[in-house]
């Protein structure tokens, strides 16, 4: 019972409170521009816009299109359950490790790449193609990076992660490679860019043109969560925490201070990264993500050294 | 924490493989000069040495501070800032990279330092940095960078001795921290001179004489 309320919870609080961290990171992003910015809560303004509107849905296509939004958010929000943050493990440890997160995340992004094919725009097949192209890239450097985790912890478990070991030369190495996989992963400046609708640059965006309504708005809301996953994650990793006792009132203060505390550090480097960077051309992304690939190696060769 | 700063140097010798433009190449190298100081410094905290403390600070006003400034102002005359004259572009220099890291580790650990790892791994870096710089000097065509392969190799060197011997001898030290700094002042010249004579510095094209 209580593990059923705790899966509840890590649902609703990812729904809740995703959208505040990408309103958080482009309010940061105004303030170093020197600008003021619009609301922290501004995606949720625009969450609750799109649920109200009505949809459009072209005549030609099929039922991918229409399953699509569905198919990205329960990805998005199953993997939101391999990831701990309440608690040290993950409430569904016992279905999947850091592997299943990266293949449900790839889950959502074929059925987008499709149901972009799908409304036969040449906006669409353009972005698809980009997005599968740049995953293409992103996954090798990932799954050697994850591998380099692996290593060092001797398991796949996503929740193992807590167990503190010092930092090591490995783990910075691969929380530099996760950093810079993250960047990609949520189509940010030097890969992607989120706020642009010029067709020569945009990925993502190209993808979901062709979305309106709650639909779109489903995906936005997909991306968020992804985003706070990520985010997680590379917390969990550069800085460690050492195991402390949850059910004293203290050891949850600390915990969850500690939690919102490396959360917030990770999205100010992302959001200094978005600022001082210009976004390069598509091809230059090969270099990019083949210079994180060669970190993943480096760090893999490192936690085999065990340095 | 010495690890740390040796991987430091490490990817800094990758990003400036995949540098493609002078500006890059150059924060890259600067990288690489602040991981060397950075290192000598924590060795002479170690050793208490004061002439490790003076080395370490030669080096950081030499070669993150005014080696680089030099080369930007270079740059930034001569009005060449984009090319590099890739040779090999950055793809294929990160995976000529890669091999020469797993060839420099091959080496040092069936050659130079058998079962001592710590040892092999410094050895390695050290050697990949020079295979690196000679990398640079052969694949990129313009004279500017080839003059930063030329101080990546010399930065090798140094990481090289201070694996080996730890540390060269102080005066050994000032000397070839005095040769490198005229050679990068004479070679700025230089490029400055082909640039003025030939209105480009591609050494790949200086295959005419020209009155």
């Amino acid at each position: 019972m209580i593990k059923i309320s705790l899966i509840i919870l890590q649902l609703l609080f990812f729904i809740g409170v995703a959208p505040l961290l990408s309103g958080l990171i482009t309010k940061l992003k105004n303030n170093l521009r020197m600008r003021r910015g619009m609301s922290i809560l501004q995606p949720y303004y625009n969450l609750i816009k799109l649920f109200a509107k009505g949809q459009v849905v072209s005549g030609t296509t099929s039922w991918i299109f229409k399953i699509t939004p569905v198919v990205v958010i329960s990805s998005a929000l199953a993997a939101a359950l391999l990831v701990p943050v309440f608690i040290f493990s993950t409430p569904l440890h016992f279905t999947g490790d850091f592997l299943a997160l990266i293949f449900i995340f790839s889950l959502g992004r074929f059925f987008l790449a499709l149901a972009a094919l799908d409304t036969g725009s040449a906006f669409g097949g353009m972005g698809s193609s980009r997005e599968m192209f740049i995953s293409s890239l992103v996954e090798p450097a990932l799954c050697l990076t994850v591998f380099s985790i692996f290593l060092q912890f001797g398991s796949t478990d996503i929740s193992v992660f807590k167990s503190s070991t010092p930092i090591s030369v490995s783990s910075i190495i691969g929380a530099i490679a996760l950093f810079l996989v993250a960047i990609a992963e949520t189509s940010r400046i030097p890969v992607d860019n989120q706020e642009t609708h010029l067709e020569l640059t945009m990925i993502h965006e190209a993808m979901v043109l062709e979305y309106s309504g709650g639909a779109l708005a489903l995906i936005e809301l997909a991306a968020h969560i992804k985003q706070m996953i990520w985010f997680l994650l590379i917390a969990q990793i550069i800085f460690p925490v050492q195991a402390v006792d949850l059910s004293s009132p203290g050891g949850l203060f600390f915990w969850t201070g500690w939690q919102i505390a490396r959360v917030l550090l990770i999205a100010g480097a992302v959001s200094l990264v978005e600022v001082s960077v210009a976004k390069m051309r598509l091809f230059r992304a090969i270099d990019f993500l083949g210079f994180v690939f060669v970190l993943g190696i480096i760090a893999s060769i490192c936690a085999i050294l065990r340095v | 924490m010495q690890f740390t700063i040796l991987f430091a140097v490490l990817i800094s010798t990758y990003l400036m493989v995949i540098a493609k433009r002078m500006p890059a190449l150059i924060r890259a190298f600067r990288y690489q000069s602040f991981c060397l100081f950075l290192a000598t410094f924590l060795m002479a905290i170690k050793q208490s040495e004061p002439d490790l403390y003076a080395v370490a600070a030669l080096l950081f006003i030499l070669k993150v501070i005014f080696i680089p400034q030099l080369l930007y102002r270079t740059v930034k005359k001569i009005k060449a800032k984009e090319d590099l004259g890739l040779f090999i572009n950055p793809q294929l220099s990160l995976l000529w990279a890669l091999g020469f890291t797993y060839l420099s580790w091959e080496f040092s650990t069936n050659f130079i330092s058998q079962g001592n790892e710590v040892k092999a791994v410094m050895l390695t870096i050290a050697f990949f940095v020079v295979l690196a710089g000679i990398f640079l000097m052969v694949s990129r065509m313009t004279a500017l960078a080839q003059i930063i392969g030329l101080l990546a190799m010399e930065n090798g060197i140094f990481l090289l001795a201070a694996a080996v011997t730890g540390g060269m001898p102080f005066f050994v030290e000032i000397a070839i921290f005095f040769d490198v700094l005229v050679s990068v002042l004479i070679m700025g010249f230089f490029v400055y001179r082909i640039n003025k004579f030939f209105t480009h510095i591609d050494v790949n094209k200086l295959s005419r004489l020209r009155g």
